[in-house]
């Protein structure tokens, strides 16, 4: 606040010269003394003036800091504060399938020295599966970690984890001494999206569907359950023979393209693969084998103990509270799912996450929750890769 | 599990605020699912973290914001693919939050229970009184059969009086529109509350 004649003159130069922003008043000439004067300085004026201010013996007070912060927080959230760029690409949005298929193509450019994009296999709809290889070179022989995400096209924030923990891998396995460690002795094989048919139709027509695209009964209904379709106690219990509803596990086990697809590929690589993964929404669950019968796994206590491992590292990071138990259990029953059918053919760590939230968004998270999300289940993954790394 | 009498359950839980997450109150309930098909025999008490006045404070809340928009409010997606509730929609998707339990309450059974997916729809009717009302379609999901039931729900409610629910839910699933379930049904909210807290 200028208080003498002087101080207005100076004050008025100094902001026609500069061409400063008057917010009050908004003229040079309506600066009066005694009365308050707010401007707004751009980011490289701001120690200029503030040493005029003071040669001019002139007090101030800064009421914002930041007036481009202010601005991007009020604005409608699609592309404003929160942007977690890694070479351009926003990991708290939600993407098309499209755009996760160039994402793939640029993350393998951009980091040809450990990631390899390799064909898994087709869809129903003709449309091609990639999983992501992140494989550390080196002359040892590696042992493999299998994540998939988006078996259930509706849960969007499992492809949304997947896509971020590529990142995080990337980002960091230069500087994190865990994940350089656990790189020189694991190969990460990542499926960023299983059902992409589904997935594409939840973006274009039914946010909500769940199954693949197949056609069943002349295009009387579409879709079964690929997570009802594996080779594992396949039609016995939790399913449905009626192609209308959404767990119909197909016309027999591994009747879909899809299934077929990550299956033949994971047995052909069973005896290097000691971790399965399979990410869905909702329920804050690490569930464990099996979903079929109550009979628990062999190695049941292993399972357990280090999943409860995974889900304390989790709730440490923003309080989320997630459960631990096989789906028998706390869940309900089911048949053919790929965690099962992983575990049974000799895969000994093998879990289904089913991530936030509880209910309240179910599967429309909102992507504001992307964030947390990813960061507090990389700690739960990171948990279990570090195990197996032992 | 009582023989020839059915299934018993003895529950000990915590609510908390739908929108922030905050602890409402705890709760004691015992649940018995007779033998026989008919709904569960309940008995239950809460405490509340609210009084009665902040109570009857956010209702009053919720409740000018929505008389004060000055046309008849309809929305569709809430909240969208993205998961985002439109400010202004905000409102009137707690209403239907609460208008859709009691839905879930007529038709969980001891096997299927819900959750509110989405609100497909919604639109305002203007009523002569001070009461609001609305017609939703709202999207449940059902546990553990995957399944998405659209039902279509008329609410109306004042502050202070319980929220006044009519249903009727579609016998398929998905978007195909059958129409032939019977349900149809009014609730007076939980016996325990006064009006609906949101």
């Amino acid at each position: 606040m200028p208080e003498t004649l002087q101080q207005v003159q100076h004050l008025q130069l100094l902001c026609s010269t500069l061409m400063l922003d008057l917010w009050k008043p908004l003229l040079p000439e309506d600066i009066r003394a005694g009365e308050d004067l707010h401007i707004r300085v751009p980011a490289p004026l701001v120690q200029e003036v503030k040493d005029s201010l003071d040669k001019l013996m002139i007090s101030y007070r800064v009421l914002i800091p930041d007036v481009q912060k202010l601005v991007d927080q009020s604005m409608p959230r699609e592309r404003s504060s929160h942007r977690q760029v890694s070479g351009g690409y926003v990991y708290t949005e939600y993407h098309p399938m499209e755009e996760i298929y160039q994402w793939m193509t640029q993350i393998q450019k951009n980091n040809s020295e450990l990631v390899t994009q390799h064909f898994l296999g087709m869809t129903f709809e003709n449309r091609t599966m990639y999983y992501l290889q992140i494989s550390q070179p080196s002359n040892k022989p590696k042992k493999i970690i299998w994540m998939d995400c988006g078996i259930h096209a509706r849960e969007w924030i499992s492809p949304a984890f997947c896509q971020w923990f590529v990142k995080e891998i990337l980002q960091n396995y230069k500087t994190d001494p865990n994940i350089s460690r656990f790189l020189q002795n694991l190969d990460l094989y990542v499926l960023p999206v299983l059902n992409i048919d589904g997935y594409i139709y939840s973006w274009e027509e039914d946010r909500l569907w769940r199954k693949s695209r197949s056609p069943y009964e002349n295009g009387n209904c579409y879709g079964t359950d690929l997570n009802r379709n594996f080779n594992s106690s396949w039609g016995s219990v939790g399913v449905s023979f009626d192609c209308n509803s959404d767990v119909f596990c197909g016309l027999g086990p591994e009747s879909e393209p899809e299934t077929r697809a990550v299956a033949q590929f994971i047995k052909s690589k069973k005896n290097d693969i000691l971790c399965y993964l399979t990410i869905h929404s909702y329920g804050q669950l690490i569930l464990t084998p099996y979903g079929s019968t109550n009979k628990p796994p062999s190695n049941n206590e292993e399972l357990m103990q280090v999943a409860k491992e995974a889900a304390a590292a989790l709730t440490g990071k923003y309080g989320t509270s997630y459960r631990v138990g096989s789906t028998a259990s706390i869940l309900y029953s089911n048949s053919g799912s790929s965690r099962d059918w992983a575990h049974t053919i000799g895969i000994p760590l093998s879990y289904t996450f089913e991530l936030r939230d509880t209910g309240t968004h179910g599967f429309v998270l909102p992507a504001d929750q992307i964030q947390p999300t990813c960061e507090e289940t990389m700690l739960a993954v990171t948990t279990i890769i570090d195990y197996v790394d032992k | 599990n009582i023989p020839e009498s059915g299934h018993k359950y003895y529950l000990q839980f915590s609510t908390e605020n739908y929108r922030t997450g905050e602890n409402a109150g705890n709760c004691l309930a015992t649940v018995l699912y007779p033998k026989k098909k008919s709904p569960p025999v309940v008995s239950i008490k809460c405490s509340h973290t609210k009084d009665q006045k902040e109570i009857q404070e956010e209702d009053n809340r919720v409740y000018q914001r929505i008389r004060h928009q000055s046309k008849p409010i309809t929305g569709n997606n809430i909240p969208d693919s993205y998961g985002k509730i439109e400010p202004a929609l905000e409102p009137v998707w707690a209403l239907a939050v609460a208008g859709s339990s009691s839905i879930m309450w007529e038709k969980s059974t001891e096997t299927l229970g819900y959750f509110l997916a989405q609100v497909k729809s919604v639109r305002q009717w203007i009523r002569k009184d001070d009461f609001i009302e609305f017609d939703y379609t709202v999207l449940l999901h059902e546990i553990p059969t995957q399944e998405i039931i659209s039902c279509h729900m008329r609410l109306t409610w004042l502050p202070g009086h319980p929220l006044k629910v009519k249903h009727f839910c579609a016998a398929e699933s998905h978007g195909v529109d059958e129409g032939s379930g019977a349900e149809s049904g009014s609730a007076a909210g939980p016996a325990t509350e006064k009006g609906a807290n949101f």
